[in-house]
């Protein structure tokens, strides 16, 4: 099983008053399965993606990613795994600003050692099956909101991970866009035996998923 | 290196401010210390140059020469003493000089510094024009070059000592010999002697006065030979060289302004790349949610804050040897290639520590932050 979690719970403290973002939560997905969440705003489902992805500690249950539960890590095991097993599309594209679309990419294999050249062939070819052919050179204040979102779906591939993390990856794209993006997540979760989450508000994306679950008040339903 | 070169290369402006600001600094720095160096080079260089290890001064003077009285006689008592190897008799004053024919017109009488030795001794420094002083040409003296560069005396100048009826004879020139901030003079003991103590009783009873001695040898045991000569004080070259008049006034002085510029300087640099690094917490953020270890970050921002500061102090030294081309010859500014190192690694080790704060601080960056929930 890529990730298995257990009655998760996540508790936010404020001061006197608590939020349950999170509540007995339990999801296990294998390797080829591609998942959607969907639900409304502030139901829980970042914290949710934050959790499995390692960012994020549960207040309470268990998490194992590739059968390691990860409350057993330390700070730089958790690093190696966030940069070795999962890959991670967040919210907002966060891509360095200072790095063109080539080395954005090429930057995870920077923090895991060498760039060699399969690495740089690898990189081009994610980018032009993303549609970015002409964009290798680029600087991220030079991309479209929905360019920058592919650099990033890009770079969650990049690295040979397990698990693919996606919140709201089609949130700045345009329908035919969207269902190129999505189609092709799909695709990589097939092609390569991945597993993949994906957060996202948009019904009409849910067509490529195995299984939609619906976040509500920090709960999980399967649909 | 790879995040620090793209980074750096991108943001050129902002890094060029940065590296602005350490070339001022370190171009300060280097400044400061060559007039520091220079100005203590000008109160003491000819005692710096000495080979000797010890100098014997009278008791009570506190290795100040214009204090001690001494009897060239001692000598023989000294030169017996173990781990001496060589003994050399030395003796100042302080003269005004001009030329045998009166001052000319818009010109001054010049302040030197008349240094009585013996004419073989080792105090005598290396000529670089004309010959060295002789017994047999009394009033024969070697004067520094700058008496020549600067005042325009040459090689057979018969020149007049202020205030005595006694000439000398520029015989030759030497390189680096001051003393008291004034040109050295070195002449032959007799010479001396007779300027200094032509009056009956100036040389308050002692026979063939001079003002101390200079001694050879590394293993002599100063508190020994205190207890066996009657009447003297020695002390290390290092201590007669901070008993001149100033000396350590002058270079606590600019020692202290170094001091307080280096630990401002490391403020500054500190803040400005601390600064830096929180702006750029998000983007840390993100890198480590993508699995970045703090490692891998540390190394980036310390590389290039020693990039940055490697190349901003190069350019604060270049910065500086232009400067010193165009200081006036009279500046006392001399720039020691090693201090010139030393302080250029203490800029570089204060850069790159102050970094490491900022590194700290990246370590407790929650890759959270990447959501951008957390600010
Ligand atoms: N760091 C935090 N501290 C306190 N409360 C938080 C924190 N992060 C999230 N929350 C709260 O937890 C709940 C779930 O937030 P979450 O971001 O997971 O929602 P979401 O489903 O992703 O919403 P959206 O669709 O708007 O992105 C919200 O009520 C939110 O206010
Ligand atoms: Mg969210």
């Amino acid at each position: 099983m890529t990730l298995s979690m257990k009655n998760v719970s996540k508790v936010y403290k404020e001061g006197e008053s608590q939020i349950i973002a999170l509540d007995q939560v339990s999801m296990e997905v294998a390797s080829g399965e591609f998942v959607a969440i969907i639900g409304p705003s502030g139901s829980g489902k970042s914290t949710f993606l934050s959790i499995a992805g390692a960012l994020l500690k549960p207040s309470q249950g268990e998490v194992k990613i590739d059968n390691k539960n990860i409350a057993t890590l330390k700070d730089k095991e958790l690093s190696h795994l966030r940069l070795h097993e999962i890959g991670f599309i967040l919210q907002t594209s966060n891509l360095m600003p200072y790095l063109n679309v080539l080395d954005n990419l090429l930057l995870l294999k920077k923090m895991s050692g060498k760039v060699t050249k399969q690495d740089g062939a690898f990189a081009k070819e994610l980018l032009i099956e993303l549609g970015l052919t002409d964009k290798f050179e680029k600087f991220p204040n030079e991309l479209s909101g929905g360019e920058r979102q592919r650099v990033a779906i890009a770079r969650s591939f990049m690295n040979d991970s397990s698990l693919i993390l996606a919140d709201e990856p089609t949130a700045s794209l345009d329908t035919n866009r969207a269902n190129e993006v999505v189609s092709l997540i799909s695709k990589e979760v097939k092609a390569r035996g991945r597993a993949a989450i994906m957060v996202t508000h948009d019904e009409r994306m849910l067509a490529y998923c195995d299984r939609v679950y619906r976040m509500e008040d920090g709960k999980l339903t399967l649909q | 290196m790879f995040l620090a070169l793209k980074e750096l290369k991108h943001g050129k402006l902002r890094f060029t401010m940065i590296g602005l600001i350490i070339v001022l600094i370190a171009w300060l720095v280097f400044i400061l210390s060559g007039l520091g160096n220079g100005l203590s080079t000008l109160s003491a260089a000819t005692i710096k140059n000495w080979e000797a290890e010890h100098v014997v001064y009278e008791n009570g003077a506190g290795a100040k020469f214009s204090k001690s009285l001494l009897s060239q006689s001692l000598q023989s008592k000294i030169e017996a003493q173990p781990g001496v190897e060589e003994v050399a008799p030395f003796s100042q004053a302080v003269i005004a000089i001009l030329p045998i024919d009166g001052v000319a017109e818009g010109e001054d009488k010049v302040d030197a510094a008349l240094l009585g030795i013996e004419a073989s001794s080792f105090l005598h420094p290396e000529v670089i024009e004309g010959k060295a002083i002789e017994p047999t040409i009394k009033n024969g003296v070697v004067a520094n070059i700058t008496l020549k560069d600067q005042k325009g005396y040459a090689i057979g100048d018969v020149i007049a000592i202020d205030g005595s009826e006694l000439n000398a004879k520029i015989i030759g020139f030497v390189e680096n010999e001051t003393f008291n901030h004034l040109p050295s003079l070195f002449a032959n003991m007799d010479f001396v002697r007779e300027y200094k103590y032509s009056a009956p009783g100036s040389n308050n009873g002692v026979e063939d006065a001079i003002n101390a001695f200079a001694i050879l040898g590394k293993v002599v045991d100063a508190i020994q030979m205190e207890k066996e000569v009657d009447g003297v004080e020695v002390v290390t070259k290092s201590s007669a060289i901070n008993g001149m008049p100033g000396y350590t006034a002058e270079n606590g002085t600019i020692m202290m302004m170094l001091v307080f510029l280096i630990v401002i300087s490391a403020f500054v640099i500190a803040v400005f790349f601390y600064v830096l690094t929180i702006q750029k917490t998000q983007q840390f953020g993100v890198m480590k949610a993508i699995g970045a270890s703090n490692g891998f970050i540390a190394r980036a921002i310390v590389s290039q804050v020693f990039v940055l500061s490697f190349f901003s102090i190069l350019i604060g030294i270049g910065l500086t040897y232009l400067t010193a081309m165009v200081f006036p010859e009279e500046m006392p500014f001399n720039l020691d290639p090693v201090l010139v190192i030393i302080y250029g690694i203490v800029l570089l080790v204060i850069s790159v520590g102050s970094s490491l704060f900022s590194v700290r601080r990246i370590s407790k960056i929650d890759p959270l932050t990447a959501l951008g929930r957390v600010e």
